[in-house]
């Protein structure tokens, strides 16, 4: 316990240490600008809404995104996975005008680990609110202690349980470090690449802009993929256990 | 500076192998390529990860040690 806890310590210090003179303030002020982007982007499409054909082009934006999401909840969740469009495409659409932010702006929100974080905790708080709505409270924790053994095969259980919980608690780490790690790892590549060129006077960094672009793409995209993979998994209650899941997992 | 390069040559080996793979399976399968594409995508996540964890974390592990 101790050891997590230095652990923890020495990660924010970590944290704290790489990102250089983004207040609090600064943090606030970015997200905002974010958040301005997505409703002005938003309220621009929604005129468009009226015709038959959304002849709006960023409307036409907008019909893309959403099929994409919806084809990947469809594809991945089930049947059932229409449900969670709205909270899967909040989560891209946040992720990837962060990330895009980040390509003209020298800081963004993504490149933050605390909002990285906060925005796991939501992810995997909101996999376990549904989790608990589609089993029922009983359901969602019994469903952590994996398929049912008899006899003395109860202690597995119970160890089965434990390590469970820890994997649940690791998801938000593994969430947020994978996106912060992406898109700040960024950020050094390109200053790294620019020291490389000072002597010659070319910014060499500039040509890692085209595998930046990518990678907003990429990580926004297996941000959701992997919050719908963690919803599937929570919530399956027709089908047995492996059934289930192993579609999802093996194609 | 060594332990860096270690990491990346097993990451470069991870990343390659899931390339080989999704590459022979949509070859040979071109109308699965949607979902070998989604599957490919989740694998290489997990592989980087360990990548960042060993180049954004250990140092300050070792630090805090």
């Amino acid at each position: 316990m101790g050891g997590l806890f230095t652990l923890g310590s020495s990660l924010i210090a970590e944290a704290e240490q790489t990102h250089e003179g983004l207040s609090y303030l600064g943090l606030w002020v970015n997200v905002l600008f974010v958040l301005a982007i997505l409703f002005g982007l938003m309220s621009y499409a929604k005129k468009g809404l009226n015709e038959r054909v959304f002849k709006n082009p960023i409307t036409q934006g907008f019909e893309q995104v959403y099929l994409f999401i919806e084809n990947m909840c469809v594809v991945i969740i089930g049947n059932h996975g229409r449900k969670y469009v709205p909270m899967v495409m909040v989560l891209w659409l946040v992720i990837f005008t962060g990330n895009i932010v980040a390509l003209f702006l020298g800081e963004s929100p993504t490149a933050d680990l605390s909002f990285n974080f906060a925005m796991a905790l939501i992810a995997v708080g909101y996999v376990q609110y549904e989790g608990v709505r589609a089993n029922g409270l009983f359901g969602h924790v019994k469903h952590f202690a994996g398929p049912k053994l008899g006899g003395v095969l109860v202690i597995i259980s119970g160890l089965i349980f434990v390590v469970e919980l820890i994997s649940e608690v690791l998801k938000n780490v593994s969430l947020s470090l994978r996106l912060f790690g992406n898109i700040h790892g960024g950020h050094v590549a390109v200053e790294s690449m620019n020291k490389l060129g000072e002597p010659i006077l070319v910014p060499y960094g500039m040509f890692l802009l085209p595998i930046k672009l990518l990678t907003c793409v990429v990580q926004a995209m297996i941000f959701t993929l992997l919050t719908c993979v963690y919803i599937s998994l929570v919530t399956h209650h027709e089908e047995g256990h492996g059934e289930r899941h192993a579609p999802a997992a093996a194609h | 500076m060594l332990g860096l390069g270690i990491a990346a040559l097993g990451v470069a080996l991870g990343l390659g192998l899931i390339g080989f793979g999704a590459l022979t399976g949509m070859s040979r399968q071109p109308e699965a390529i949607g979902r070998l594409q989604v599957v490919m995508l989740i694998a290489f996540a997990f592989v980087e990860l360990v990548f960042l964890l060993s180049v954004f974390v250990a140092p300050g592990i070792v630090k805090g040690m």
